[in-house]
C-alpha cells in the first residue's frame, strides 16, 4: 500500500515529534563510514569484472568542426585492441541534470575542444590508453568559432522569459541617496569530485546493467535508455556508493553511453574511467558569469531598488543557463527592480550544474555590491542588511514560508564579535599583515522533488529502507535510516538502508539540495503506511500506538515486534510529489557567513583566519552531516574568493588547467577553523519533515563574506573572482603610489 | 611501433654498464615520470634506479655531507641533520605532499630541472655539487652548473647522478626557505627564495641566496651576496636588498603570475629571508 503527499498546503502535524525512540535530529555516525575509509565500499570501477575489457575515450582537438577520418586500421593493429566505438550514439556532452532524455549525440559534428568522439577497447587498460593515443584523427576544423563569452562576435541570446522589470529602476538611480553601479565577473568552475566518473557496462541478452557513478538514478536510467535506443525497463543502474558530486553526475555521461555501446558490440562488460584530464574536459563546468548590478538606497539605507544583469554561456543547443540571479527577487526590498538574463553561445566544455547553480555565483556578487553600498552609505553591513529583509516576496507578493535571514545574521554578528570590527578599510595592522573582518547573507531556494521510497518491517523485527535515491557523501544512508527508526521506533542498528539501484522505487535522486527532504519524506510516509497496518493488528487506532526500541505500545500493553508480526512481515511505500505549496508561499534557507582574513600588504596573498556560518533550513535531520554539508560549502566559497578559476586557450577555448596542480582547490593549509551555527526551524510549508535543503546553503555567498573582508582590510574592492594576489597587489600598489 | 625496453640494475656497475649505450630514460621516484605521460605516452626505454639501494641515504664525511642519489624528501625531512640544512628541510616539506615526498628523490629533482624545483634554490645556497658517474669514471659537477636551463642539465646520456655533496660550511652557519604560491600548500611556486648567512662575532661571513621560479633555472644572487659581507647580523639585513641585485632574473608571464608580480615577489622573499635570518639567535 502507498502512502501519498501532495504538496498543495502546510502540513500542521509534526510527525516526527510525535515520535518517541530520538534518533531523528541527533548527531549520528553514517553507518557505512568504516567500509568508506578502510576501503571496503565498493565504488563504481570497485566492481570490475574478471572477464571485462577497458576503453578509453578518445577526445576532440579542435573546437568547432567536423570530424572526417579517423586511422582505425593501425590501432586496431596494435595488441589487445579489441573494438573502436565511434558509434552515432555518443554524447556530445552529459545530459543536463533531471533531463531524462539523451543530450545531444554523435562524433562528427564537434562543438568543443575535448569532446568524446570514440571509444578505443582493449584488454587492458593500458592497451586501450596506448590505442586512443595512438588514433590518427583529421578534422576539418571552422576557424573562425567563438569560444569566449566578451567576443564582440559571440551570438548572444536573451530569453524573453527570463527578463524581467518592474518599477523604473533608471529613475531610482538618479534620485537615490546612495547607489552602487558596477560589473562582477566570475570565472569558470568545476564540481572537482574526488571520484572521477566511470561506468562499467554489462548486458544480459537486451537487459543493460551499469555500475556507475551518478546523482540522479531514475533520470539517468531514462537518459541511458534514450541514448540507446532502448526501453527504460531494460536497463538497470547502480550507484550504491558515489565519491562526491557537486551536479558533476545530475546527468548520464558520455563513458557510460561508450561503456554500454562497447559491451553490446563485444559481447563482455566494459569499463570506462575518466582521467582527472577528461573529467576536466568533457564533463560540466559552471558558466563564468558576467553580472551589471545596481542598488539604489535612500538616505537610511533603504533599497529603493536593485538590478540584476547576467551574462553567462554554454555550448550552442544547450538549454541550462546558469540561474545567476535565482536570489535577486526576493532577498532584499526594493520596488524598482530589473533582473536580465543573457547567453553567449560559445565553444567552451558544456555549462551545467555545480554545487548551487545560481546563488553560489550570484548572490555572491550581489552580497559583495551590498557591501560596496555598506561603505558608500556609511552603515554598517549587518544592519544595512537587517533594514532591507522583505515582509514578503517582492516580486511575487506571496508569504514566506518561514524566514530566518535576521536571526541569522544577529547570531552570526554576536559569535564573530562583529562589534569589534573597524569600519574604516585598512585601520587594523599585525606586522605586515592588514586584517579585515567581511560578512554576507546566505539564501537558496528550496525545491521538492517526486519521490518514491518502499520501507519493509521484516518479521524480526528489524527495517529495511529502499529507494533508488544516492548518497553522494552527504549522509543519505543515515538520514534515511534515522527517519525510519524514529518513525518505527527502531534502534538504528535494526535499520537498514538500500540505495542507489533502480530497481528500488524512483527516488528524487541527489542535487539541488531537495535529496534529503524529499526522499526522506517518502520514507516517513512509508511508514506511516506500516503505522497503519500495525495499528490494524493491534486494533487501536493512530493515535493511540508508540512505537519504540522495536515494541509496540498500547495501553498499557508492550509487545515485541516479531511477536505482532508473527512471522509475516509488512511492507509500505511512500510518494510525495510537489503541489501548490511552491506557488503559494516563497520557500527558500537563509544565513550569514562571517570571514577574517589578513592580507599580507607586501605580496599581496590573502590568509583566511576564521569563518563562521550561521543556517536555518527547516528540522535539521543530523546535525553532524549537516554541518559537514555546509563546511564543505564553505570551503567551496573559499576557493570561489581565493583560488579557484579555469582557464581557456583564448584560439581554441580548450581548458588549460585541465588538473588538480593548477586548477586551485583550497588545500587543508588554506582552510582555517570553520564554525557552523545551526539554528533551530520548522517549515510546515515545505514538507512533513519540515525540513528543508542544506546542501548548497553553505556556498550560496560565502565569497563574498572573505572578498568584502579583504576590502575591509586594505580598501581594495576586487569585482573580478578570485581575488588572487596579483589582483590585491595591484591594488596595493596603486594606493601607496 | 617497439615496446620499449624495461631494466632495472640492482648494481651501479650494471646500472652504468647499461647506459653505455645512451637512449635510456632514468626513473627513480616516478613523481615527475608518470605526471608528464597521463595524457600521452610514447614507447620508451626505462631504466629503473629504485633497485639500486645502496644509493640511498646521507652520509657524513669530515668537509661534507653525501646525499645519495636514491634519497627521498621525507628521508631528508627525519634525518639528524645540523641546522645549516634546515632551509633544505624547508624546501623538502613544499615538494608536493607527504606522498609525494615519500618516494620522490632529491637527485631527481635536480635531473628533471624545472625551473620551479623546490630544492634547486636551497642546494644551490648550499653550494652543492652533483657526482655523476658512467662506465669511464665518476666527475664531480658544482650544481650551478649542472642545471643549464628549463628541463636541461649537464648530465651525458651514458651518466648517471649517484649523489648530491655539500660541504661542511666554514663558520656556523643559518638557513631558510621561502616560497610563495597561489594557495598556501600543494602548489607549484611563483617564487621561491634560500638563503645561508655565515655568521662570525655578530657580522656576516659569508652568504649564498638563490631565488627560484624567475628565470630558466633558479639562480644566486652574487652581487647581494657580496654587499651583505661584513654587514651586522640583524633584520636589518632586509633592507640591503635592492631591485638591482635581482636584475639578472628573467621571470615569464605564466598563468601562475606574471613576469612583473614575479620580480616584484622574489625581492619582498628575498628581504623576508633575510630579515629572518639576521634575527635569528
Amino acid at each position: 500500500m502507498t502512502s501519498h503527499i501532495k504538496m498543495d498546503e502546510r502540513v500542521e502535524r509534526d510527525r516526527l515529534a510525535e515520535m518517541v525512540q530520538a534518533v531523528i535530529g541527533k548527531p549520528l555516525d553514517r553507518p557505512e563510514g568504516a567500509l568508506k575509509v578502510s576501503g571496503a565500499a565498493p565504488y563504481a570501477m570497485d566492481r570490475l569484472p574478471a572477464n571485462a575489457c577497458h576503453g578509453v575515450l578518445v577526445r576532440a582537438t579542435v573546437s568547432n568542426g567536423t570530424l572526417r577520418d579517423m586511422d582505425v586500421d593501425a590501432v586496431q593493429a596494435l595488441p589487445g585492441i579489441r573494438a573502436i566505438i565511434a558509434d552515432d550514439r555518443l554524447l556530445r556532452n552529459p545530459a543536463q541534470g533531471m533531463a531524462g532524455e539523451a543530450p545531444i549525440q554523435g562524433p562528427k559534428d564537434i562543438a568543443y575542444f575535448g569532446q568524446p568522439i570514440a571509444l578505443v577497447v582493449a584488454e587492458t587498460f593500458e592497451q586501450a590508453r596506448h590505442g586512443a593515443q595512438a588514433l590518427k584523427l583529421r578534422f576539418e576544423a571552422d576557424g573562425t568559432a567563438i569560444v569566449a563569452p566578451d567576443d564582440p562576435k559571440a551570438d548572444i541570446e536573451t530569453p524573453e522569459d527570463e527578463q524581467d522589470s518592474t518599477g523604473d529602476l533608471d529613475a531610482a538611480m538618479q534620485t537615490a541617496r546612495h547607489t552602487v553601479d558596477a560589473h562582477y565577473t566570475t570565472p569558470g568552475h568545476v564540481s572537482a569530485a574526488m571520484e572521477p566518473h566511470a561506468s562499467i557496462a554489462e548486458w544480459n541478452g537486451d537487459r543493460l546493467t551499469l555500475y556507475g557513478s551518478y546523482q540522479m538514478l531514475r533520470f539517468n536510467r531514462a537518459e541511458l535508455a534514450d541514448a540507446l535506443g532502448i526501453e527504460e525497463k531494460q536497463v538497470r543502474i547502480l550507484a550504491p556508493y558515489v565519491g562526491g558530486g557537486f551536479g558533476s553526475k545530475l546527468g548520464i555521461g558520455p563513458e557510460a553511453v561508450a561503456a554500454a555501446l562497447a559491451a553490446k558490440a563485444l559481447g563482455v562488460p566494459v569499463a570506462v574511467a575518466m582521467s582527472r584530464q577528461q573529467v576536466f574536459e568533457s564533463v560540466m563546468r559552471r558558466s563564468e558569469t558576467d553580472q551589471h548590478i545596481r542598488l539604489a538606497a535612500d538616505e537610511q539605507g533603504r533599497l529603493i531598488g536593485i538590478g540584476h544583469e547576467a551574462l553567462v554561456s554554454n555550448l550552442p543547443g544547450e538549454e541550462f543557463s546558469e540561474p545567476v540571479t535565482q536570489a535577486t527577487p526576493f532577498l532584499y526590498q526594493g520596488d524598482h527592480r530589473v533582473i536580465g538574463h543573457r547567453i553567449a553561445r560559445v565553444h567552451r566544455t558544456c555549462a551545467g550544474s555545480v554545487r548551487a547553480p545560481g546563488e553560489a555565483v550570484g548572490l555572491t556578487a550581489l552580497e559583495i555590491a551590498l557591501d560596496e553600498l555598506a561603505a558608500a552609505s556609511g552603515i554598517d553591513p549587518v544592519k544595512l542588511r537587517l533594514i532591507n529583509i522583505p515582509q514578503k516576496d517582492p516580486s511575487q507578493d506571496i508569504p514566506f514560508s518561514s524566514h530566518m535571514l535576521a536571526e541569522a545574521l544577529e547570531e552570526g554578528a554576536k559569535r564573530f564579535d562583529w562589534d569589534r570590527r573597524r569600519s574604516e578599510p585598512g585601520a587594523v595592522r599585525d606586522g605586515e599583515w592588514l586584517i579585515g573582518m567581511g560578512m554576507a547573507s546566505a539564501a537558496r531556494v528550496n525545491m521538492l522533488i517526486e519521490s518514491k521510497a518502499r520501507v519493509t518491517l521484516n518479521a524480526n523485527g528489524t527495517g529495511t529502507v529502499e529507494t533508488d535515491m544516492t548518497d553522494i557523501g552527504t549522509g543519505t544512508y543515515t538520514v534515511l535510516s534515522q527517519i525510519a527508526g524514529e518513525m518505527l521506533g527502531l534502534p538504528m542498528d535494526s535499520v537498514e538502508t538500500l540505495l542507489g539501484d533502480t530497481a528500488y522505487p524512483p527516488a528524487s535522486g541527489s542535487g539541488g539540495s531537495f535529496g534529503a527532504a524529499s526522499n526522506g519524506t517518502a520514507v516517513l510516509l512509508a511508514c506511516e503506511e506500516i503505522r497503519q497496518q500495525l495499528c490494524e493488528r493491534l486494533d487501536c487506532d493512530m493515535q493511540g500506538l508508540t512505537l519504540k526500541d522495536g515494541h509496540a505500545i498500547v495501553g498499557n500493553r508492550r509487545i515485541a515486534l516479531p511477536e505482532i508480526l508473527d512471522g509475516s512481515r509488512l511492507v509500505g511505500e511512500g510518494h510525495v510529489e510537489p503541489g501548490k505549496a511552491e506557488e503559494t508561499v516563497r520557500q527558500a534557507t537563509y544565513g550569514s557567513y562571517f570571514a577574517e582574513v589578513a592580507v599580507n600588504a607586501i605580496t599581496g596573498e590573502t590568509r583566511l583566519r576564521r569563518m563562521l556560518g550561521v543556517f536555518a533550513a527547516g528540522r535539521i535531520l543530523n546535525p553532524k552531516t549537516a554541518r559537514s554539508q555546509c563546511l564543505g560549502g564553505m570551503t567551496f566559497g573559499i576557493g570561489m574568493a581565493l583560488t579557484e578559476e579555469l582557464i581557456h586557450d583564448p584560439r581554441d577555448g580548450h581548458i588549460v588547467n585541465r588538473d588538480f596542480a593548477e586548477y586551485h582547490l583550497p588545500v587543508n593549509a588554506d582552510v582555517p577553523q570553520i564554525d557552523v551555527v545551526l539554528l533551530d526551524e520548522r517549515d510546515a510549508w515545505a514538507n512533513p519533515l519540515q525540513a528543508k535543503g542544506i546542501g548548497e546553503l553553505g556556498i550560496c555567498g560565502a565569497a563574498a563574506s572573505i572578498v568584502n573582508a579583504i576590502y575591509n582590510a586594505t580598501g581594495i574592492r576586487i569585482r573580478d573572482l578570485p581575488a588572487t594576489l596579483d589582483k590585491i597587489i595591484d591594488g596595493l600598489q596603486s594606493r601607496t603610489d | 611501433m617497439s615496446e620499449g625496453r624495461y631494466l632495472r640494475p640492482q648494481r651501479l656497475d650494471e646500472a652504468v654498464d647499461a647506459l653505455k649505450g645512451g637512449g635510456w630514460n632514468l626513473v627513480a621516484g616516478g613523481t615527475d615520470h608518470y605526471p608528464a605521460r597521463v595524457v600521452e605516452q610514447r614507447p620508451e626505454d626505462i631504466l629503473d634506479l629504485t633497485g639500486l639501494t645502496d644509493l640511498r641515504g646521507i652520509g657524513e664525511f669530515p668537509d661534507h655531507f653525501r646525499i645519495g642519489a636514491l634519497t627521498r624528501w621525507t628521508d631528508l625531512i627525519e634525518a639528524p641533520l645540523p641546522g645549516w640544512f634546515d632551509g633544505l628541510k624547508q624546501a623538502a616539506r613544499e615538494v608536493g605532499g607527504v606522498q609525494i615526498q615519500n618516494r620522490g628523490t632529491i637527485a631527481g629533482n635536480l635531473c628533471n630541472a624545472s625551473p620551479a624545483a623546490d630544492g634547486v634554490p636551497a642546494l644551490l645556497s648550499l653550494d652543492a655539487s652533483v657526482e655523476l658517474a658512467s662506465a669511464g669514471g665518476v666527475r664531480i659537477l658544482p650544481l650551478a652548473d649542472f642545471i643549464l636551463g628549463n628541463r636541461k642539465t649537464a648530465r651525458r646520456p651514458h651518466e648517471l647522478m649517484t649523489a648530491i655533496l655539500t660541504p661542511k660550511p666554514a663558520r656556523p652557519a643559518r638557513a631558510r626557505f621561502l616560497k610563495l604560491g597561489a594557495r598556501r600548500y600543494l602548489v607549484i611556486s611563483i617564487v621561491m627564495v634560500a638563503g645561508l648567512l655565515e655568521v662570525e662575532e655578530g657580522r656576516v661571513a659569508g652568504a649564498r641566496l638563490a631565488v627560484g621560479s624567475c628565470s630558466a633555472g633558479a639562480q644566486r644572487l652574487p652581487a647581494l651576496e657580496a654587499a651583505l659581507t661584513g654587514q651586522p647580523a640583524d633584520a636589518g639585513l632586509a633592507m640591503l636588498a635592492t631591485p638591482e641585485h635581482l636584475a639578472g632574473l628573467s621571470p615569464i608571464d605564466d598563468i601562475r603570475a606574471d613576469a612583473g608580480y614575479r620580480r616584484d615577489a622574489a625581492l619582498i622573499l628575498v628581504r623576508r629571508c633575510l630579515a629572518d635570518l639576521g634575527g635569528l639567535r
